[in-house]
């Protein structure tokens, strides 16, 4: 950890004044410390914005309201959502420990930075931390990484699980810069490594996440996230599913799915879901429709098994949100 | 008489100051005017270092000094053999692994230390690291390497033990495999030095402070009498504490330069790369039997890693010398030396991964015959030691097979595989044999009477978490007849006599009875003070007639408490230092025994394998604290699930670097992993190790557990794993 200057400003406004180059902003803390204390990340300006009014969870306008700054835990907990959107309380609840959960905010969760391991050890190449560097990834240690969004320059996993849930629900994030907010489907927030993994989403040095927008539907209620993981808790996705379903006399009305762990961002899986709708809630129709799931898939030598994987669990989780076999 | 306190479930006597944080570990000594180190280490895995340019380092600051191999602290050889490095950080300038102590960078504050470190620009000549063993398990028979001569047994008549393989009715051959694994001792590895004169003082993580004694004197040149090592309590070993890693004498050698007491204490990432490892082991095993079952012989040509900066490597395929009856058995051992740190002693080294191979293959052979496994087991039972022939001084594995099996419900298990589904889980049963071997060092232990009414017992032994306080409080209690509570055990001090070590399962057999001896030998020292000491009540008489029983000396009607006692003739304590000899017995084989049966279940779409049942029956001698024996053995089962189904150190082959050398990625069981663990001790005392008869139980738990698992998962999934851990990948085709 290297040494910073720190502010701790109590409006957005003021927030946004103090930006500059080498400032990151500091909610939980829980990337950002985690990688100060890696050498990961060395900002030269520590801007502390939990003085900033950016709490509450409300349903209005035909949308559920999250303020940027509430905490993990008490968004899962919150009668609202665990009752509307029990695909975003379940995603929560299946993330990191009880401690992190109660200090990571809902912001900095969408923000949160890959666990790929070369990215986090300094001592190796890495194109997200240091562009040009290399990605050993493609050729090393790669059994966690993605196999959906990936390129040459990158094939880190996005680590987040409610982005999934979100992106599942067609979310958005309303940034706000100085010239005033803007509102991005969160699926579109999100960019692809490319040749660029060192940027990984829309927003400026000069902008902060102030709210998560999540639209009501019925579709949210009958909603799951289904996590598979090499241990039952504290661990990142090996793959995660987010669905929403809407059946009616066993048939699929509508659904929404997206998947974590396998995509260089929350990877929204728009071809099982049209697969899904007109046919028979069953588990025949649940495989072939996940079949469309892998489609681009690019498999490293050791993530090959994500390519099952991924089909298998969004089975499962169909299978468990529909309540059929 | 009281009752005795032994073999009654005891809480820790330390358990109060460890939860409240009372407990003083190695990092917690702050002596005035405490410096702090803070180790540089190597960015490549394998050369030679060209340069380091310290001078921003040195203008860093708080910074007092950089030790680096231009510049290095005088450290002498070392010549004991701790299982860790060979030699002395910063001696030369050769790199043999990624992560290699490089510089050692001392100042005011840690953070300074650690800022200061990052300024040092080092440039190497590289070579590329060897990571890995030269080829696929089955063709590493051969491996060109330092490998040992092999351990032969044949039965008579027999001219080869290939033959004797090639002879049997039934032959089967398999390969298995197991990765790097990591202590993960919760306590990172600290060491504490400050000097006074020529004088020593290590507060220092160890499983012996003899150890870091000797390490200490020999490399740093100092008279042994003039260090003093102190470690009461200890967070976890677990054989990553048995070595005197980097920090020891860094921070020693350090804190005499600089006049300042030194504090030197590993990140995280550094234990992964400083601090040991177990081993790489491949098993190529060759079984023979005749068609009822009955090996006929055995070969398992084991082959294990070493780092190239130390000299210790697993004997994984020994375990299969002593487990099962064969009249023919060998094993040899293959030595790979690869550029990563030093592997050394992990848990049951040799044993837990040397059960997985034995007791997976056992479960293989006996569904090639349509035996159960149990049976199987059975069979082969190994009635006398089976690379001897000599008798065992106890084992009741029979007793623990059978009590496990009528409390587990054995005889209920499915002969097929992939017989029992639960939903979408497939259910699966599995057992696995535990065997560790057993012996009795020497050991000396005082105890001091005091005028309180307590009573000390104190030895250089320690205490990793295993409950060895207790030990020595249950067992002082016992013989001088007092509650457990007015005994306090005293461990991790050098000046105290020298006890066992923690390691090899060897602190409760060997200390214990020595904690006996001294508990007795203090109450001649305390009825020779009643008769000789001219206040003393007893004073005069012959002391035959004193007697010493309960706390109390009794003689004509007179009882007295020995704290009265010691109160009355202004005396503060009586001590007395008793010593329990090695055992020498040439002609029996010396080990524990016991049996872990588990449920798996594995979900038919996703794969992931979940432990869900779990009984382990132990056949250890004497248990002393029935709580805490139960305690390691459950903790050695929850490392076991580890060893099985998660741990896995990944190497970066290009590099050598440990890619998930960090708590997030390297990953240890949680408690949602673990089912309820019933632990059974059959509780009969061997009556040859010594007057207690307890044997060891520290790392017997861990063995046969990966063996059990991997063969619950076959039958849950007919799916046979040979390679660990037993991830969801290999198990999703089922």
């Amino acid at each position: 950890m290297r040494a910073f200057d720190y502010a701790a400003p109590s409006s957005v406004d003021e927030a946004l004044r103090l930006t500059k180059p080498g400032s990151a902003f500091l909610a939980g803390g829980t990337t950002l410390v985690d990688l100060m204390k890696l050498d990961v990340l060395t900002p030269d300006h520590v801007i502390d914005v939990n003085r900033l009014p950016l709490n509450g969870i409300r349903l209005s306008d035909g949308h559920l309201r999250i303020g940027a700054l509430e905490r993990m835990s008490a968004v899962a907990a919150h009668p609202t959502v665990m009752v509307h959107f029990p695909v975003i309380s379940r995603a929560l609840l299946l993330s990191a420990s009880g401690q992190l959960r109660n200090m990571a905010s809902i912001g900095g969760n969408l923000l949160q930075r890959t666990r790929c391991d070369y990215f986090r050890d300094v001592t190796a190449p890495c194109n997200k931390r240091q562009p040009g560097s290399g990605c050993p990834a493609q050729t090393g240690v790669n059994r966690t990484h993605a196999i959906l969004g990936s390129s040459s320059s990158c094939a880190a996993t996005h680590a987040s699980d409610v982005a999934v849930a979100f992106v599942a629900l067609e979310a958005m994030v309303v940034v706000r810069g100085r010239g005033g907010d803007r509102i991005v489907p969160l699926e579109d927030f999100y960019l692809l490594p490319g040749n660029t993994p060192q940027v990984e989403n829309q927003l400026g040095p000069d902008e902060l996440i102030v709210e998560v927008r999540v639209p009501v539907s019925p579709l949210a209620r009958q909603s799951t996230y289904l996590k598979i993981r090499d241990r039952q808790s504290y661990e990142f996705a090996l793959t995660s599913v987010a669905v929403a379903l809407s059946l009616r006399r066993g048939v699929v009305l509508d659904a929404r799915i997206a998947a974590g762990g396998v995509g260089t961002k929350p990877w929204r899986l728009r071809a099982v879901e049209d697969a899904l709708k007109g046919n028979p809630a069953m588990e025949k129709t649940f495989s072939d429709a996940a079949e469309s799931a892998v489609d681009g898939a690019r498999p490293l030598a050791q993530n090959a098994f994500k390519v099952t994987l991924l089909k298998r669990t969004i089975v499962r989780a169909l299978i468990d949100v529909a309540g059929v076999r | 008489m009281r009752a005795t306190p032994i073999g009654q479930p005891v809480d820790r006597v330390d358990g109060r100051i460890k939860v409240t944080g009372a407990a003083v570990y190695a990092a917690d000594n702050k002596p005035a005017g405490l410096t702090y180190g803070y180790i540089v280490t190597s960015t490549i895995g394998r050369g030679v270092i060209t340069g380091m340019d310290t001078a921003a380092a040195l203008a860093s600051p708080g910074v007092l000094a950089v030790y680096t191999p231009f510049n290095p602290l005088k450290l002498f050889a070392y010549v004991q053999n701790q299982n860790d490095e060979s030699a002395p950080p910063l001696q030369d300038k050769e790199v043999r692994f990624h992560g290699q102590t490089i510089g050692f960078v001392v100042a005011e504050t840690w953070e300074q230390a650690r800022d200061a470190a990052s300024l040092i620009r080092t440039t190497y000549q590289q070579q590329p690291p060897v990571t890995a063993f030269p080829g696929p398990p089955a063709a590493m028979e051969k491996a060109d390497t330092d490998a040992e001569g092999p351990d032969t047994v044949l039965a008579t008549g027999v001219a080869s033990v290939a033959q004797a393989v090639a002879a049997g009715e039934v032959t089967f051959t398999a390969s298995y495999s197991t990765p790097v694994q990591h202590h993960c001792a919760m306590e990172p590895h600290a060491t504490v030095a400050t000097w006074n004169g020529d004088h020593l003082t290590a507060y220092t993580v160890t499983q012996g402070a003899v150890l870091s004694v000797r390490r200490l004197s020999e490399t740093l040149g100092v008279d042994a009498a003039k260090i003093h090592v102190i470690s009461p309590h200890v967070g976890g070993g677990f054989g990553g504490k048995w070595g005197n890693w980097a920090q020891v004498p860094l921070a020693c050698a350090a804190a005499k330069a600089l006049g300042r007491p030194v504090k030197a204490v590993l990140t995280r990432e550094q234990v992964f790369t400083l601090a040991g490892h177990r081993p790489l082991t491949v098993q190529n095993l060759k079984m023979a039997c005749t068609a009822d079952g009955k090996l006929t012989a055995i070969t398992n040509d084991g082959i294990t890693s070493r780092g190239f900066a130390g000299s210790w490597s697993e004997s994984v395929a020994n375990w299969t010398l002593t487990t099962y009856a064969s009249p023919s058995i060998q094993v040899t051992k293959t030595i790979v030396p690869l550029n990563l740190g030093a592997a050394t002693v992990m848990r049951a080294p040799g044993e837990a991964n040397g059960s997985f191979a034995l007791e997976s293959a056992m479960d293989e052979l006996a569904e090639r015959l349509g035996l159960d496994p149990l049976e199987m087991r059975m069979k082969n039972y190994a009635t006398f030691v089976p690379n001897t022939g000599k008798p065992w001084s106890s084992k009741h594995l029979d007793e623990c097979y059978r009590r496990g099996a009528e409390e587990f419900g054995w005889s209920k298990r499915p002969k097929k595989v992939r017989a029992t589904v639960d939903g979408d889980w497939l259910v699966g049963t599995g057992m696995g044999t535990a065997t560790y071997g057993a012996s009795r060092g020497l050991a000396s232990i005082k105890v001091r009477l005091s005028a309180d009414g307590t009573a000390s017992v104190s030895g250089t032994a320690a205490d990793l978490g295993t409950g060895q306080y207790t030990v020595f409080a249950i067992l002082a209690a016992d013989v001088l007849g007092i509650p457990v509570d007015r005994v306090r055990p005293e461990l991790g001090d050098s000046t105290s006599p020298t006890a066992a070590n923690a390691g090899g399962s060897n602190s409760t057999c060997t200390n214990g009875p020595a904690v006996q001896v001294a508990a007795k030998a203090v109450q001649t020292e305390l009825v020779a003070l009643a008769v000789t000491n001219p206040k003393s009540p007893f004073h005069g008489k012959d002391p035959a007639e004193v007697v010493y029983r309960d706390g109390s000396v009794s003689s004509g009607g007179l009882t007295m408490s020995f704290g009265t006692l010691l109160t009355t003739c202004d005396v503060g304590s009586v001590e007395a230092v008793g010593t329990s000899p090695r055992l020498v017995d040439p002609e029996h084989g010396f080990r524990s025994f016991g049996v872990h049966f588990c449920e798996v279940r594995v979900h038919r779409w996703t794969g992931e394998p979940r432990v869900t049942r779990w009984l382990s029956v132990m056949d250890a001698g004497t248990i002393i604290n029935v709580k805490a024996a139960r305690s390691q053995i459950q903790g050695a089962v929850v490392m076991g699930i580890g060893q099985a189904l998660l741990e896995a150190t990944e190497v970066d082959q290009g590099t050598g670097r440990f890619a998930n050398g960090n708590l997030a990625s390297y990953l240890v069981p949680v408690h949602a992993d673990i089912p309820p663990i019933d632990v059974r001790f059959l509780d009969h005392p061997d009556p040859l190790i010594s007057g207690l008869g307890a044997k060891g139980i520290g790392e017997l738990g861990i063995v046969g557990v990966a063996g059990a698992i991997g063969n619950a998962v076959h039958h849950a999934t007919g799916v046979r794993v040979r390679e660990l851990p037993i991830t969801l990948e290999k198990l999703l085709g089922s």
